[in-house]
């Protein structure tokens, strides 16, 4: 039969997603940004492919060229060009960005569905521990941990990441406490469904909208992060440069040329609004209440 | 007496274990289990100290009205009532006594050997996950199946329970299922692990009733194909009257008469079952007729009457009735009884002048 083969048993969660990005490309608004995105993301994974020039080789004599068709986002202090610096930057931004945002998700949604299931004392000080990394302002916290850690890549994201956790965490956790209390699952325990099951397998796939909701708000929060720190100079260390550091080294050299902050700043911008705008059209898509009205 | 409702086809071979007598163990026996919730102002205790037993497909059918302790019961059988309700007494189903069972044990329980059915399906059925997914767990909780042996069960399970092309079915989510459907999925899953007591909580409710009689044909083929017994809880008389072999009435927290459905619905010997009876309403009567109703409110389990519970509604109060609690008289033999002071006039038939008259509060 044919029917049997492809029929999906799948894990927790594969059942909810598969639709998302079909229903987003569906809309207009949502589909643009997906296209700008997925440039944007491109654009840093195959920076070697698409320059010329080396990130770091310097050319005294091209000093803060304007920008012209060799060189579109003119150059540096040093001659380098700008557009090449800005590419390779994205790896950098996009990458911790990514990374600490998974980071947030995983430890964010863990810290909340512990605390939702286990409840008591357990949820109090898992709860109250979050209040209080929250109570700290996020570019003040990381700046201690990076300064006593060190501003490596690696640390960075860790840093970020954990430090965005506990926004996760509370929404997780409520997310998970509206779930706890519903009757499907009440009808898992009475199926005999272990604590582990029902949270795979009942909270987690519906909480994952807003999880995933969040996980855009997130990704745009550890991008800006990053190139604040990296703008004040705790972030990616030279040679290397993200986009903060580019920033911050134009800002530096406003008088001498205008373009050298302009570009890094509106990709950083055009970045975070644009993912921003995803949120905003995954959290339309995602809504029950629509998805049901589109499928009729 | 007319009763209006589904009439639910039976074959024949299932009045085996049927009432009154229970052969053999039982699957479930219930000893004086009582369901208290502490408030502010004082344990409140909506189900009060009630004990019966359930014999090997059997069906027994839990009436009352909304309130009564039906649906709390049901929830204190499969030890769901978390703090700050509190159950005492004894549950035991098929000779181990519920209490005594660790978290994994009682998991094990749940779902194998008591599953249970609930009023809306759409509720009980995650929104996110296919039917064929929630089935194939329901199975692979209880069952060591691989993946594709589990959908088979699964697959055949809902050809059981009556769905179309079951493999295609399964690719689909509770939303895109009518209400009568899912409930055959929630039979299905429930009678996934053959467990040996089904409790449905209101399993037809929010039916339309011509679903009603389909789903109800369905459950009932199924537990006695495999013996299963049953508790139905209902409020509707005629839906118990149709599926059960035997009835308990349920009226503020107690279970105030038990009776073969035969019988009950014949002759019933508390007041508040003859009561709820003349309540069902003759759909061949004039329009201009008032509908029976049984005057008062049932009782806040906060503030209970004196006495016997029902006495401010019944029609055959005596002094006595507002100061003792009645005790289950036996009617009969077999275990049919009835907590009524009245109980021996009422079985032989004296005709009772009403003490108060009705409509009086």
């Amino acid at each position: 039969m044919a029917g049997t083969r492809d029929l999906e048993v799948a894990g927790p969660g594969a059942v909810a997603l598969p639709g998302v990005m079909r229903r987003l490309l569906r809309r207009r608004a949502a589909a643009i940004v997906l296209v700008l995105l997925g440039l944007l993301i491109l654009s840093a994974i195959a920076a070697p492919l698409l320059t010329s020039y080396s990130p770091t080789a310097l050319a005294p004599r091209d000093r803060f060229l304007p920008p012209s068709p060799a060189h579109p986002f003119g150059t540096d202090e040093l001659g380098r060009d700008l557009l090449t610096r800005v590419l390779f930057g994205g790896r950098i931004a996009l990458g911790i960005g990514a990374a600490s945002t998974v980071i947030a998700m995983l430890v964010g949604t863990a810290w909340g569905f512990i605390a939702a299931m286990r409840q008591g004392w357990t949820d109090e000080i898992l709860m109250r521990l979050a209040d209080a990394t929250m109570a700290i302002p996020t570019i003040l916290f990381a700046l201690v941990l990076v300064a006593a850690f060190g501003a490596s890549t690696v640390n960075l994201a860790i840093i970020i990441g954990l430090l965005l956790a506990p926004v996760t965490a509370r929404l997780a956790r409520s997310a998970a406490l509206d779930e706890l209390k519903s009757e499907y699952v009440l009808a898992a325990v009475a199926s005999g469904a272990t604590r582990t099951r029902i949270l795979l397998s009942e909270v987690l796939p519906n909480t994952l909208p807003s999880l995933l909701v969040l996980a855009t708000l997130n990704a745009a929060s550890a991008i800006l992060t990053e190139a604040s720190l990296s703008f004040v100079g705790l972030g990616v260390q030279p040679p290397e440069a993200s986009w903060g550091t580019l920033l911050f080294q134009g800002y530096q050299k406003l008088y001498q040329t205008i373009w050298y902050a302009i570009f890094p700043g509106v990709v950083i911008f055009m970045t975070i609004w644009l993912l921003n705008l995803l949120a905003d059209q995954l959290q339309s898509v995602l809504d029950p209440r629509e998805r049901e009205s589109s499928r009729a | 007496m007319t009763v209006q409702g589904p009439r639910v086809a039976r074959p024949p071979d299932v009045r085996a274990a049927a009432s009154p007598a229970a052969s053999g163990a039982p699957v479930l026996d219930v000893r004086n289990l009582s369901v208290s919730f502490a408030t502010p102002a004082g344990p409140v205790t909506p189900v009060r100290d009630i004990s019966f037993t359930v014999a090997p497909g059997q069906r027994v059918g839990l009436v009352g009205e909304s309130g009564s302790g039906k649906s709390l019961t049901a929830l204190a059988l499969m030890r769901l009532i978390h703090p700050p309700g509190r159950v005492t007494g004894q549950v035991f189903l098929g000779g181990t006594d519920l209490a005594r069972l660790d978290g994994r044990e009682l998991a094990k329980v749940r779902g194998g050997q008591v599953a249970m059915v609930y009023q809306d399906p759409m509720s009980a059925l995650n929104p996110v996950q296919t039917i064929g997914h929630q089935i194939v767990e329901a199975i692979q909780i209880h069952a060591d199946l691989g993946a594709r042996d589990a959908r088979d069960r699964a697959a055949s399970l809902l050809a059981d329970v009556g769905l179309q092309d079951p493999l295609r079915r399964m690719r689909s989510y509770p939303h895109e299922f009518s209400g009568g459907m899912r409930q055959r999925v929630m039979i299905a899953m429930a009678m996934s692990a053959n467990p040996a007591l089904l409790i449905a909580d209101e399993p037809t409710t929010a039916l339309d009733v011509t679903t009603q009689a389909l789903v109800l044909d369905t459950l009932s083929r199924l537990v006695a194909e495999r013996g299963t017994a049953v508790i139905l809880i209902t409020h509707d008389l005629g839906v118990a009257a149709g599926f059960c072999d035997d009835i308990q009435v349920m009226y503020a927290g107690r279970i105030v008469e038990r009776a073969p459905a035969s019988r009950l619905f014949r002759a019933p010997v508390h007041p508040y079952a003859e009561a709820l009876l003349q309540s069902i309403c003759d759909l061949d009567a004039d329009i201009t007729t008032e509908l029976p109703v049984i005057p008062g409110q049932p009782p806040l389990p906060s503030a209970l009457p004196s006495g016997c519970a029902f006495h401010p509604r019944c029609l055959y109060a005596l002094d006595v009735c507002r100061t003792t609690e009645p005790a289950p008289f036996a009617v009969g033999t077999g275990g049919a009884m009835a907590e009524c002071h009245r109980t021996d006039e009422r079985i032989a038939g004296v005709v009772i002048a009403p003490v108060v008259g009705p409509g009086v509060r």
